[in-house]
């Protein structure tokens, strides 16, 4: 354990780059979007909603994938090992995930406040995130950084393991999983029961179970992948 | 003297290719080991399976008496320096040092410094615009100041001039003769480090040709040259491993035990007789092993000697 959290030091080594891409990225991202609509000076009743906020989320899930295509040899070449850097990376994920989430927590309430900084724009605080809970609207911005995080760590780790072939061969099994789903849920005439199922589907479970769910099986399969991975 | 790491029987196939073959054999405890071996001889192959960042097709591999693979114990122990060690693009010499000393128990910040001096390490760049010969000096302070109780350094040298090689050596040693660790050199510039090598370890095509006391290997192997028939009855006591003709003169390498018996042998049957140099001998053993004469003029066949 003392290992992982030295692995999760050795990410802090270029801290100015592990802080400063995400948060220059979407301050960039924020302040483009409110001179935009502030220059629009549309009447009262327009409240434009932006998928600025997308770009912290994509700078994460890149982050991740170069965790496991950069950083991984370079950490067993230090003579870490597999367990300790994934445990290592878990960790400071989970935090960075867990901090950036209250963070942007305190901003949406900040847009609130202040009727979308004065120029009715909403950028940190989504529609669909719109649940009085605070627990869950916490969770609802920390459990996407979760997921692409892992979903990028598992993209790479098949990459880094087997190769080129191995991130083909996935994508066609993505494909032909999803493509013969569709077609016999179009042939067995399911798509209104799937409808129903998701409508029926409470909202904290949409935004917080369910994706806590495939980033957990997600993080299992990873880590039985990077136990037999080479540098 | 204990054994640091013992390999037995040690087996690694690639998919139809057979990187190491049935290797065997222990590293001394506070000594300078040189892995010698051509390219793609299965060195490198051999040291990433040591400090588990490679798996075994089979056998046993035992580092401070344990198996390495997830063995933080022993992985914090081990300092492994290649050539093709890759850096994430973001970090500059300083971060490598950063991180290194993060992870070495036994890290000398201050010697690591004074090796950036010694090799004019630009501090402030980023590794991915270092050039080939900075990139092996910054594997080398690496290496050093990590002063790790098992050190393996895989062809740390590449594009270093000659004067920074002898820095390495001339750094390795000092540090080695003040800091005793067991060090495992792999290289094919042979000639420049056969006085820093204790033991040598010869691999070839995944097989182990050689495990012995480079100063008993040095007595073990000569070269003989002068009259034809005087050469032939002197190699009869040994192992010809390699022999060039000009006439009526050959000059032979020769492997055998030769003690001061055999020099007064070599004068009385009007021999010159010198001891092969460490280069010589692997590549002598090499080539006579793979069956191929080599060497310019060797008119005659080359001695297959019975292995």
């Amino acid at each position: 354990m003392n290992r992982a959290l030295t692995v999760a030091r050795l990410q802090f080594v270029v801290w100015r780059a592990v802080i400063g891409w995400p948060w220059g990225i979407l301050a960039l991202s924020f302040l483009i979007n409110l001179a935009l609509f502030s220059a629009m000076q549309e009447n009262e009743d327009f409240e434009p909603t932006t998928g600025g906020l997308m770009s912290i989320y994509i700078v994460m899930l890149i982050a991740s994938i170069s965790a496991i295509l950069q950083d991984f040899p370079f950490a067993l070449g230090l003579g870490v090992s597999r367990r300790s850097f994934y445990l290592g990376n878990v960790l400071q994920f989970t935090v960075q995930a867990l901090v950036y989430a209250a963070v942007l927590y305190l901003l949406a309430g900040v847009e609130e406040a202040t009727d979308g900084w004065g120029a009715n724009l909403r950028f940190f605080g989504l529609p669909f995130l719109v649940v009085e809970n605070p627990v869950l609207r916490f969770l609802g911005f920390a459990i996407p950084f979760l997921l692409l995080g892992f979903i990028g760590i598992a993209i790479a780790l098949v990459a880094k393991r087997w190769g080129a072939n191995g991130l083909l061969t996935l994508s066609a099994v993505v494909l032909a999983g999803i493509g013969g789903l569709a077609v016999l849920a179009t042939w067995r005439g399911w798509w209104s029961a799937i409808g129903d199922w998701f409508a029926d589907q409470p909202g904290w479970a949409l935004l917080v179970g369910w994706p806590a769910l495939v980033t957990l099986v997600l993080a299992a399969v990873s880590y039985l992948v990077i136990r037999r991975a080479t540098p | 003297m204990s054994a640091v790491a013992t390999v037995t029987n040690l087996t690694k196939r690639y998919r139809g290719v057979t990187a190491l073959d049935g290797v065997s054999f222990a590293l001394t405890e506070n000594r300078i080991h040189g892995l010698l071996g051509r390219n793609g001889a299965g060195k490198t192959t051999l040291m990433q399976i040591l400090t588990a960042q490679n798996f075994a097709t089979s056998g046993e591999v035992s580092v401070f008496g344990e198996h390495p693979y997830e063995n933080e114990q022993v992985l914090s122990r081990i300092s492994f320096i290649k050539e093709s060690q890759t850096y994430p693009s973001s970090l500059r010499v300083t971060h490598v040092l950063r991180a290194a000393r993060l992870v070495y128990p036994n890290w000398d910040e201050e010697y690591a410094q004074r090796l950036v001096d010694v090799f004019q390490l630009p501090g402030g760049r980023n590794v991915r615009k270092l050039s080939r010969g900075m990139l092996s000096a910054l594997g080398i302070v690496v290496g050093l100041a990590s002063r790790a109780p098992l050190t393996f350094f895989d062809e740390p040298y590449l594009g270093l001039d000659a004067v920074a090689r002898q820095l390495f050596y001339d750094h390795l040693l000092a540090d080695y003769t003040e800091h005793p660790r067991t060090i495992v050199l792999s290289t094919h510039l042979i000639d420049e480090v056969s006085d820093l090598i204790e033991h040598v370890l010869l691999i070839d095509q995944g097989r182990l040709l050689l495990d012995i006391e480079a100063e008993a290997l040095r007595g073990q192997v000569v070269t003989v040259s002068g009259p034809v028939a005087a050469v032939d009855e002197f190699t009869r006591t040994g192992t010809e491993l390699h022999r060039a003709s000009l006439g009526g003169t050959a000059r032979a390498t020769v492997r055998g035990d030769f003690g001061p018996a055999a020099h007064d042998r070599a004068r009385s049957l009007g021999l010159g007789l010198e001891p092969s140099s460490l280069q010589d001998i692997v590549v002598r053993l090499t080539t006579s092993n793979n069956g191929h004469a080599a060497g310019a003029g060797s008119a005659t066949a080359n001695k297959e000697a019975a292995r």
